[in-house]
């Protein structure tokens, strides 16, 4: 695992005060390739580990949420930003991957289906099921792209959420859901308060985990021989194909890999919200899992991650606002030109059209350009 | 090119920083009053913004032992010598009342918008800050006054979204004034076990008389519907059928359960149809009503699935009689399209409503002012009484904790609803088979009446209900 995320050969001969010269192709395409990455990754991870006793249960939910998401933004950034293909059926894979794991791991005696199983099984089921079902879909997207894709990929949200309201024996049916995840660890409870840790935090911390346990991979996948496949699918599936790249293996893997990831963020997004109701997964949660990617960053992991906490995040931030513009009503009590909850609404499309115009490379850009301006600082370039 | 794509830019940063500030402004805060607890005050004070990892029951007593340094909270308390954390605070509420008492916090989880029961829930939230309000104007409780208005979120009717929005504010108040939907609270009812919290529902699933946490009021769904049919086979000619169209889940599920057990008791034949909340969903219950022509229908949805139901199926040609559960009525119902069914076919059932006098009726009209009448007010204000009793043992007890709340409630033997139900109603102590309320009302439609809804039948139990062993919710009996 070190040696994939620091190349210390490389390291060790490159001359000081020249963080990018590399001296070797290993060092160069290193996960963590300059000192003040790896310094600034540790200091993230650290940060998020030391966080949950820092700040407020109902923060700790909002930012779990966030990094349950992000799994999911990895997810489709995998298949839409790396490999190109547009997907609109994100949310479909969601809601499958909270089903399996809601159903494996339910109370055997409640009212709908459980088995009763632990996370070991679950977690991964979650993955696995949504993994296959996008398996089965990908062949459509060996047939389709572009705008073609997308329609087909809406579909499959369309269906789902049917079957998702009418299989009431797993789902318990509109209006009434059922109880998601029942999430233990070596027979602990994830979501109770304990007697070291409140449910909140532990909640958190296992998101905190998978996440890192998810993205590592997917970054390690986008800078392998398989992504690069990707990006040259994305960029121009015919050369692609005309270098020997399979056009079919490629699409098949970018989205089960994908779906895989969406079970994950389902199974795990639905262990921090405690209930799980069939409407949840329609094309909103997908249209949200696009605007993360786009506002993040399309084709990087990181910005997966900031689009995910971004979007999650602007919810607490647009709530906050009737307290400071008077116009704006709270959206309960109403009142005002308009509500936190439209302009909430509003600012999703505002910002999706803003980012693409201005910065088509997201958060993740604005960063770069951050990055750049500060390594060259105080000349320009 | 680089010198004006540099203000983009900085405002991006901007707004990301500004985003990042707010969603850790609460920690902030949070961290800032922790820090006053420790250093100023260190016994009482305990903000809203209390965390779960940081509930220590910090109690009268605590201040009065030795190892505590020279903190006056006693004197500065506005009770003297009552105990509480979270969800009740020394400072006053905002825009208080009584702006020398304390605060006691309440939450409030209801369908105000998009939902299908806002029709309903909007008022019987009304009703609820204008019985606290009253309350609070009559000096509050122990030196408290109540606030329901800070915490007050939507839930859309849907549990997933209640669950969510109960996890959000479950911290920062003492117990939940209103939960509404019974498989909305059924999403957190766990949850609210765990942790201690009373919560006072808006709806009237059998369920509740089984969980300690929930001061529920007047009838619950199962025997309103036994009532029902054992009313229609005694009043209405040829009874012979009964159909229970209902929403699935805890609410239309344990009507239907009701309505199963009456029909056996009194030898009908029974069917069963589930139908999903919206308009557009009903046209398998209409076409259900229609071919198969049940002598009487049990109607458990809201109210605008109702008047589709009933209109779409009188203009089918069905001739037979409705009778609905309480919240699927709605005066609207005669002002829509379905008008002229639901005055030919519809009868009410529920759990009390606003022609019925009483002191209580009259007080919550003084409170309300001039609205325009509605059952949800009524409800609403009805479902406050039992909250109120137990807050007054409470403060009585000196323990305005979560535990002492509890507490409270398991003392609670009769509640005074001022007439609006009988006093027996509010009794919380013992086996519910023997304290359940099992009397409802049926009434008919009349445009010209306050709620559109004209008496027929006062408080009454029919012989099923009467009879009925109440060992277990009427919904998991027959799903399970």
């Amino acid at each position: 695992m070190t040696a994939l995320l620091t190349d210390r050969g490389g390291r060790g001969s490159r001359p000081r005060g020249r963080p990018e010269l590399y001296t070797s192709y290993s060092s160069d395409i290193a996960l963590l390739n300059t000192p003040a990455k790896r310094a600034g990754v540790l200091a993230i991870v650290a940060a998020a580990f030391a966080l949950p006793f820092a700040v407020s249960d109902q923060v700790l939910v909002l930012l779990g949420t966030g990094l349950a998401m992000s799994v999911g933004a990895i997810g489709l950034n995998i298949v839409t930003g790396y490999a190109g293909q547009v997907s609109l059926g994100h949310a479909f894979f969601v809601g499958l991957g909270a089903y399996t794991a809601a159903v494996l791991s339910g109370d055997p005696d409640g009212r709908l289906v459980g088995f009763g199983l632990p996370m070991v099984v679950w977690l991964p089921a979650a993955g696995l099921v949504a993994g296959a079902a996008g398996l089965l879909v990908a062949p459509l997207a060996t047939r389709l792209r572009g705008l073609y894709l997308a329609i087909v990929t809406l579909g499959l949200v369309f269906l789902g959420e049917h079957v998702f309201r009418e299989w009431d024996s797993v789902t318990g049916g509109p209006g009434v859901g059922r109880d998601a995840v029942q999430a233990t660890l070596f027979g602990n409870s994830l979501t109770a308060g304990g007697a070291v840790l409140s449910g909140a935090q532990k909640v958190y911390l296992f998101a905190l985990v998978v996440l890192i346990a998810a993205a590592v991979p997917a970054r390690n996948l986008a800078r392998s021989g398989v992504g690069r496949a990707f990006a040259a699918v994305r960029d121009r599936d015919i050369a692609a194909e005309v270098i020997g790249v399979s056009l079919t293996k490629a699409k098949l893997l970018a989205f089960t890999i994908s779906s895989f990831y969406a079970g994950i963020c389902g199974a795990l997004l639905y262990t921090i919200t405690r209930t799980v109701e069939p409407n949840s997964f329609n094309l909103l949660l997908s249209v949200r899992f696009i605007a993360m990617v786009l506002i993040g960053g399309a084709a990087t992991i990181s910005g997966s991650i900031m689009g995910a906490m971004f979007v999650t995040l602007l919810p607490r931030f647009t709530q906050q606002v009737p307290r400071f513009v008077p116009f704006i009503g709270q959206g309960v009590t109403g009142g005002g030109l308009l509500t936190n909850v439209e302009l909430e609404a509003m600012l999703y499309g505002l910002l999706i059209i803003a980012f693409l115009i201005f910065e088509p490379r997201g958060l993740f850009g604005v960063w770069l350009r951050v990055r750049n301006y500060w390594k060259g600082w105080p000349f320009s370039y | 090119m680089k010198q004006h794509r540099q203000w983009p830019r900085f405002a991006i940063v901007l707004a990301v920083l500004a985003l990042i500030a707010t969603g850790c402004r609460d920690s902030g805060t949070t961290a800032d009053v922790e820090d006053v607890d420790t250093g100023a005050a260190p016994a009482e004070t305990t903000a809203p913004t209390d965390t779960a990892t940081d509930t220590p029951t910090e109690t009268a007593a605590d201040t009065a032992t030795p190892t505590d340094t020279g903190s006056p909270t006693e004197g500065t308390t506005p009770a003297g010598d009552i105990a509480f954390d979270t969800g009740v605070t020394e400072e006053a509420c905002p825009d208080a009342v009584n702006p020398d008492n304390g605060c006691i916090y309440l939450g409030t989880l209801s369908d105000l918008t998009v939902g299908p029961f806002a029709a309903l829930a909007v008022p019987i939230t009304d009703a609820q800050q204008a019985f606290w309000n009253r309350v609070n104007e009559d000096g509050g409780i122990g030196g408290f006054d109540v606030n329901v208005t800070e915490f007050v979120r939507d839930n859309q009717y849907n549990p997933e979204i209640h669950n969510q929005e109960y996890q959000a504010i479950k911290n920062d108040v003492l117990a939940l004034a209103q939960t509404l939907g019974s498989p909305t609270t059924a999403a957190i009812i766990e949850d609210l076990n765990a942790e201690g919290i009373v919560a006072v529902p808006a709806s009237w699933t059998s369920e509740w008389a089984f969980q300690d946490v929930i001061l529920e009021s007047g009838v619950n769904y199962c025997f309103e519907s036994m009532n029902s049919i054992d009313w229609a086979v005694e009043n209405l000619e040829g009874i012979e059928t009964v159909m229970a169209v209902h929403y699935p889940g805890d609410y239309g599920g344990d009507a239907a359960a009701g309505a199963r057990i009456a029909a056996e008791a009194n030898g009908l034949e029974f069917t069963d149809v589930e139908t999903a909340p919206g308009p557009d969903n009903q046209s398998g219950a209409i076409s259900a009503v229609a071919s198969q022509q049940p002598d009487l229908v049990i109607l458990t949805t809201n109210p605008t699935d109702a008047g589709a139901v009933v209109g779409n199926a009188a203009a089918q040609g069905y001739q037979g009689t409705f009778i609905g559960t309480g919240p699927s009525w709605n005066k609207g119902l005669l002002t829509s399209p379905a008008a002229e069914a639901v005055q030919a076919l519809y009868l009410a059932s529920g759990p009390w409503t606003w022609t019925q006098e009483s002191p209580g009726r009259d007080a919550m009209e003084e409170a309300l002012g001039d609205v325009d009448p509605n059952d949800g007010y009524t409800s609403g204000w009805v479902w406050s009484y039992p909250l109120k009793a137990a807050l007054e043992q409470a403060a009585e007890n000196g323990d305005l904790t979560r535990e002492g709340l509890l507490a409270a409630v398991s003392e609670l033997d009769d509640v005074d609803y001022e007439g609006m139900l009988p006093d027996e109603a509010g009794n919380f102590v013992g086996d519910p088979n023997e304290t359940a309320y099992r009397g409802s009302i049926v009434s008919e439609p009349n445009p010209e009446a306050i709620v559109g809804l004209d008496v027929l039948q006062d408080f009454f139990v029919g012989p099923t209900a009467e009879g009925y062993d109440f060992t277990q919710s009427c919904f998991t009996t027959t799903a399970g």
